[in-house]
């Protein structure tokens, strides 16, 4: 390539450049940065080459390999160009349809990109949500450009802002400019890049040398937008260091570029050859008397040389120690000399400045924070990649509209900005304008643009502790207080996270915190305690949960959590424990192990909202998790219970204690107390007992035979249970205390529909889910027929809509739900289910009014929705559309939108009152379970509102405890301690078959007029069962794997443990 | 260790009174580690006291002064893999591995480290062995890791994968086919052309096959020797108008058939290539 020698010639080499463009071929752009390669891209692009090279296609269609394009999940990717349709995840074999498509100008709807699996596919990349609300005026280049050919970039309008500036060789103009469109450094504090240069261009005695350097030293763990502007277009960052030269009277500029980018030093390297060839780069610049050149200076991986000072003394062959200031690099850096330090991105934005004008310019984002600003949005978001936004986009339209919520189930707990310099910011703030000055008032800093987003499955105790380490191993050690007091932090940190931690922790930590804020020289110990104290700040129930507690909801901190299955139940199943014992063929082993912790193992093995699972290390990295509600209910269904005998209490206690309700929570508490040797009468206002067990869920997902038979083992000698007594009407807690009965446990449950408030929901026909179940599943009645609605998404409204479908004289039965499928509450399995028994479902929809004729049903006139802004839960709004109005006609209607608890009883006479709180449920010490009044306990869902079943037996186990406790005068309330695995359970070989996919149940499918009894999910075979159970990572192993000097299998075995009583 | 070949090393960023780190980079890069030999060398040769020397080896995190083992693997541990799961992934590699952060296996196979972040956080949690990315793992993957590693990644591509396949080529001078039917390697036409180095003057046979780096060539040529190709034909020097982005060394240009041009590089061992097919 001939060298051009003036200006001229460069406009016309330009001229020609862009007239060469070939805009008219379809073209394949492929993305090779370091995302695109770490996932196969170079695999795609050979395969494409090959098409063209054998098909003969190099004048009918074009290729371009470029750079980090920001969007990395999807890579490997093909983006055809004109119609810019872009192909995720593009396999090998798919290239040649793809090629065929570009050639003919049709598109792939099945490869195309879509939001979500049941959404349509998206035709152009610029629909795509993640990129709609982005402004890309820098990234976006990446696109069009391979960052090995600096034709491209000429070809794009690249150099034109330097020629430009060469023309008028007014630096003065230059800084004026850059002053006036407002840039700030992107690097993170903010200060004005046009004052910089200003200082810059002053300093010296103007003779000397000066610097330009650029700072692509980008440390912060989770940020990466300088990798893909350096990868992608680094003659953008050479020729912002030109023109910054310019301006401040520098002819030598140097990227400082970490070690860990190998892609972004090799195309840095070959765009400054580049440069240099073509006569942009070195002495006499086009004739201008411009002289400027390059070299590439690679870090060694240190994160304090990101610190400016500490950078000037690495690229001096020094260690990276930082220095007082001032003098600062702009009077005295490198070498001594002035020295002008901007960050990657800055840079990038000069070119645009000159091209577009400062007044356009600043007229992007906000006064005081003009332009755009790079984020790194990764993390546990579901669009992870590089987002480019005017300054002052919410940290919510970040997170939920471009990155599109949370990755997983678990809702988004927080955002972590800035790095380790930067702070935690939880949900309840996302309303958050993003400029520099918010986000510092917010406790976190812009740092270089690093935004980490954070669901209920991270602790953050465990981040501030992560943050420590990392800062801990990267101080300098210059400063005392940085050296030693990020190690203390860290010491602190870690004594809370393996449950060491008392509440003088918590004050020390502050203390010191602010101390090392106070006491340091450089920007890393300055801002090192902002982890500490932004999420002590916001998050300080998990820190108290923690010491207090010894527990870590998100089942992160290895040394509370043990186990995450067992961790997350709420009865403390060892799920790992009877998993492994399955894996082995110990059927028996596995029986105990589930029933030492749970009375009702066959009711929990077919109706649990297995927590265990959702939690399941297998699960959450990136497998699915095991089948560990199946693997009970294989046990459950195939060993004898009476293998399993409870430890009873040799001594019979005097003290009588009495349970309101005959539910799964009344009955465990009944159990337990009664194995404690308490006489219990249990009151029951039904005819039988089980409760919502029996008289809500449907008998084709539990048999009554089988709930029978469990409720009956737990009735034994120290139990009196009491059927038809209601309370309120037949006694009350007075009368109790008075027949002699020392505690009380209120076990009502929530069995009150609550309404629509429409006018006609007491029609003939409409009826509450509750009263509908109870009806058939009591008495045998069939209130259902005809045309069947059910409104509501949860569990109850799917259990009543198959119920109805069962049911003689029922068409056809339709679910009605505001929101979409994905967000519908009920368990998934059921839904679908219900879906292949034939129930329509009909979402986004909400009831507006209820006809009636005569006293009767007839249908409801429904309202369809949109979705919305996403709330703070992370879940898309569903918003009305207007006139969207439907009639749909109906001769029965459900409504199964929740249920309350009926409290009434407990507020009609002042002397017999227990405190209720706003929510129609009754208060209760969550520790202790202790209501308002001494001796009386509740739980389950009078406490919580409709909950699960194995909440209710949680909180009868805990409920036993605290009565115990409560008779024999002891503190209810007693310091926790973390139960971790402690049987060995020797693991199994896996055998040769390789990794398996998890198991699916049998399900006989219920079709009309089949027998509606029938239990629908099946047990699995032994095989299946023994294969499942080897899926298990055995993370009790971690804690239970005998040293060299043989193992310590310590049984724990007691019949209840403090870890009921959380 | 050669002291010469530090003492050249040292030669190359001479000038540049803050080479420094850049020599110390280039010694790990050719030893695995900063042999205590080299750095007294360093120190000698620019004049940097020994203790100086000593603290910028040990101040920066990417330089050891242990040997390294054969093979190197990174788990990142930034924050977007530290919350994806990447403490899990770390502990089954110093499992499996028996070594913590920093060690090396005692059968000097194995490295293991940590690094903090390697901006490729879209597909964390991420691991890198001896240059390779892998993506998303999850901890049942990293027996299979170590194990792959340990029988190699380099396995001879063969026929019938389909990224592998032939290309023709001609002189960009002459236009002449540089094919020669008559030679087959990996079973394709091979590609002739003449070579000189060292004042010696002979044939080249390169692999056809994309992908395939096989070379037979009349006489033995030195590794890392930077040769001159020649069109066998017209005679014309090969040399295209870059140079490798691997090493730096001038490429070989020559002209696909149907269009195209495919480079590679002119030094001996380096897999440096371009195929450009427009």
């Amino acid at each position: 390539m001939a060298r051009l020698t003036s200006l001229e010639e460069f406009l016309s080499f330009q001229e020609q450049v862009r007239n060469n463009r070939e805009r008219d071929l379809p073209c394949l752009v492929i993305c090779a940065g370091t995302g695109g390669q770490a996932a196969g891209s170079n695999d795609i692009i050979r395969i494409v080459k090959r098409h063209i090279l054998e098909r003969g296609l190099q004048e009918k269609l074009k290729l371009r390999i470029t750079g980090c394009q920001g969007f990395c999940e999807l890579n490997p990717f093909i983006i055809v160009e004109p119609g810019r349709n872009l192909y995720p995840w593009v396999k090998m074999e798919d290239v040649g349809r793809v090629i065929d498509a570009a050639l003919q100008g049709m598109v792939l709807e099945d490869l195309l990109f879509r939001e979500s699996e049941h959404y349509p596919c998206q035709h152009c990349k610029d629909d795509i949500q993640f990129f709609k609300k982005q402004k890309r005026l820098i990234l976006g280049k990446n696109e069009l450009v391979d960052p090995i050919r600096i034709f491209d970039y000429i070809q794009e309008g690249g150099y034109t802002a330097l020629a430009d500036v060469l023309e008028k060789n007014d630096p003065e103009w230059i800084i004026d400019e850059i002053k006036r469109s407002g840039l700030r450094g992107r690097g993170g504090a903010g200060f004005p890049t046009g004052r910089k240069w200003e200082l810059a261009r002053a300093a010296g005695d103007g003779t000397g040398r000066k610097f330009i350097i650029c700072n692509a030293d980008e440390g912060d763990p989770g940020a990466y937008m300088d990798r893909g502007l350096l990868e992608g277009n680094p003659h953008a960052v050479l020729e912002g260091m030109m023109i910054a030269g310019l301006a401040i009277g520098a002819a030598e500029g140097i990227i400082y570029v970490r070690n860990e980018y190998p892609l972004a030093i090799k195309h840095a390297t070959i765009a400054i050859r580049q440069a240099r060839d073509l006569g942009i780069l070195g002495k006499n610049i086009l004739d201008t008397g411009f002289d400027f050149d390059l070299e590439i200076v690679r870090g060694a991986g240190a994160f304090v040389c990101g610190e400016e000072t500490a950078l000037i003394r690495s690229i001096e062959g020094k260690t990276g120690e930082p220095k007082q200031r001032p003098p600062y690099p702009v009077q005295k850096g490198l070498w001594g000399r002035p020295t002008c330090i901007n960050n990657v991105e800055t840079l990038c934005n000069v070119p645009l400045i000159i091209n577009e004008g400062a007044d356009v310019y600043s007229r992007i984002g906000l006064p005081g924070n003009s332009g755009t600003k790079i984020f790194s949005l990764v993390g546990k978001v579901k669009n992870t990649g590089l987002v480019e936004v005017p300054m002052g986009t919410t940290i919510k339209e970040i997170v939920f509209e471009i990155g599109g919520g949370s990755i997983g189930k678990a809702a988004v707990k927080a955002v972590q900005t800035g790095g380790p310099s930067g702070g935690c910011i939880p949900t309840a703030m996302f309303d958050l304008p993003i400029d520099y000055e918010s986000l510092a008032r917010a406790g976190s800093i812009m740092g270089s643009g690093g935004m980490i987003v954070m669901d209920e499955n991270t602790c953050m105790v465990d981040i501030a502790k992560y943050y420590m380490n990392f800062l801990k191993s990267e101080s300098c050690g210059k400063c005392y207080t940085c050296r030693k007091g990020t190690q203390r932090l860290y010491e602190l940190l870690d004594d809370i996270t393996a449950g060491r931690g008392t509440l003088q922790h918590l004050d020390l930590l502050k203390e010191l915190a602010e101390v090392v804020a106070d006491t340091t020289m450089c920007g890393l110990g300055q801002t090192a305690p902002n982890p500490v104290l932004s999420t002590l700040r916001y998050f300080h129930e998990e820190y108290i949960e923690h010491i207090v507690d010894k527990k870590c909801r998100a089942g992160v901190c290895k040394d509370l959590v043990g186990a995450p299955c067992q961790a997350a139940c709420p009865i403390g199943t060892e799920a790992w424990r009877y998993v492994a014992h399955i894996a082995r063929g110990e059927y028996e082993e596995a029986y105990k192990a589930i029933r030492e912790e749970n009375p009702f193992p066959s009711v929990c093995a077919r109706v649990c909202d297995h927590k265990c699972e959702e939690k399941c290390r297998l699960g959450q990295s990136g497998d699915h998790p095991v089948a560990i509600r199946a693997l009970k209910r294989f046990v459950a269904d195939n060993v004898d219970p009476s293998v399993y005998q409870p430890r009873r209490a040799v001594e019979k206690k005097s003290a009588k204690v009495a349970v309101i309700g005959a539910g799964p929570g009344g009955l465990t508490a009944a159990h337990y107390l009664s194995l404690m040797g308490y006489p219990v009468t249990v009151f029951e206002k039904d005819s039988k007992p089980g409760g919502m067990l029996f008289s809500c869920i449907p008998e084709y997902r539990l048999p009554r035979e089988i709930l029978n038979k469990e409720i009956e083992a737990l009735l034994d000698e120290n139990v009196t249970l009491m059927c038809g007594h209601t309370f309120g009407v037949d006694f009350t807690i007075n009368s109790l205390f008075e027949e002699g009965y020392q505690a009380v446990f209120i076990a009502l449950g929530a069995q009150k529909g609550r309404k629509l408030e429409l006018e006609g929901e007491d029609a003939a026909g409409a009826f509450p889910a509750v009263e509908f179940l109870k009806a058939y599943n009591q008495n045998g009645e069939q209130l259902a027929r005809g045309r069947v609605g059910v409104i509501g998404g949860g569990n109850s409204a799917v259990d009543a809509a198959r119920t109805a479908l069962r049911q003689r004289g029922v068409g056809e039965v339709t679910i009605f739900y505001r929101r979409t499928r994905e967000e519908m509450p009920a368990f998934e399995e059921e839904i679908e289910a219900a879906l292949e028994e034939g129930i329509r479902l009909e979402t986004l929809v909400t009831p507006v009014r209820i006809n009636t004729a005569d006293g009767n049903i007839t249908g409801v006139e429904f309202q369809r929705n949109r979705l919305g802004e996403m709330d703070s839960s992370g879940r898309r709004r569903p918003l009305p559309i207007e006139g969207s109005d439907f009639k749909q006609s109906l001769d029965t209607l459900i409504i199964a939108i929740s249920e309350q608890p009926d409290v009434n009883s407990f507020t009609q006479d002042p002397a017999d009152a227990i405190e209720v709180t706003q929510w129609n449920t009754l208060k209760v010490d969550e520790h202790t379970l202790a209501c308002s009044r001494p001796g009386v306990f509740a739980g389950g869902d009078v406490v919580t509102g409709p909950n699960t079943v194995v909440d209710a037996i949680a909180a009868g186990k805990k409920a036993a405890v605290m009565i115990d406790r409560y008779v024999r005068g002891e503190e209810l309330r007693q310091v926790r301690q973390p139960r971790l695995p402690k049987v060995y359970i020797e693991p199994c070989a896996t055998g040769e078959e390789g990794p398996t996919k998890r198991v699916k149940p049998p399900c006989n499918v219920y079709e009309k007029g089949g027998d509606e009894l029938v239990e629908v999910e099946q047990t699995l075979s032994e095989e299946d069962a023994r294969r499942e159970a080897l899926r298990c990572l055995r993370c009790d192993l971690e804690f239970t794997a005998p040293e060299e000097n043989g193992s310590d299998s310590v049984q724990t075995g007691a019949a209840i443990t403090v870890e009921a009583a959380r | 260790m050669k002291t010469l070949d530090v003492q050249n090393i040292v030669k190359k960023h001479a000038g540049n009174a803050g080479g420094l780190l850049g020599i110390l980079q280039e010694i790990q890069v050719r030893y695995g580690y900063l042999p205590q030999e080299a750095l007294r060398i360093v120190s000698e040769s620019i004049g940097y006291p020994l203790v100086d020397v000593y603290g910028v080896a040990t101040f920066y995190r990417s330089f050891s002064l242990e040997p390294r083992g054969k093979h190197l693997c990174s788990v990142c541990l930034g924050t977007a893999c530290h919350v994806r799961g990447a403490p899990k992934i770390y502990r089954e590699f110093k499992n499996h591995l028996g070594i913590e952060a920093g060690q090396t296996t005692p059968d000097r196979e194995f490295t293991l480290e940590t690094v903090n972040c390697l901006g490729a956080c879209a597909l964390g949690p991420v691991v890198v062995v001896d240059g390779r990315y892998f993506p998303s793992v999850n901890s049942t993957q990293v027996e299979e890791i170590i194990e792959q590693t340990r029988h190699g990644f380099d396995v001879e591509l063969i026929r019938g994968d389909e990224r592998v396949f032939p290309v023709e080529v001609s002189c960009h001078r002459c236009n002449h086919s540089l094919m020669d039917p008559g030679y087959l390697l990996d079973g394709y036409p091979s590609i002739r052309v003449t070579v000189s180095f060292r004042r010696k003057h002979g044939w080249l046979r390169l692999s056809s096959l994309y992908g395939s780096h096989r070379v037979e060539s009349e006489y033995e040529i030195p590794l890392n020797e930077v040769v001159s190709f020649f069109c066998p034909h017209c005679h014309a020097e090969l040399t295209g108008p870059t140079v490798c982005a691997v090493c730096g060394a001038a490429m070989v240009q020559m002209i696909v058939r149907g269009g195209g041009t495919v480079q590679i590089c002119s030094r001996h061992g380096c897999k440096g290539h371009l195929l450009d097919v427009a």
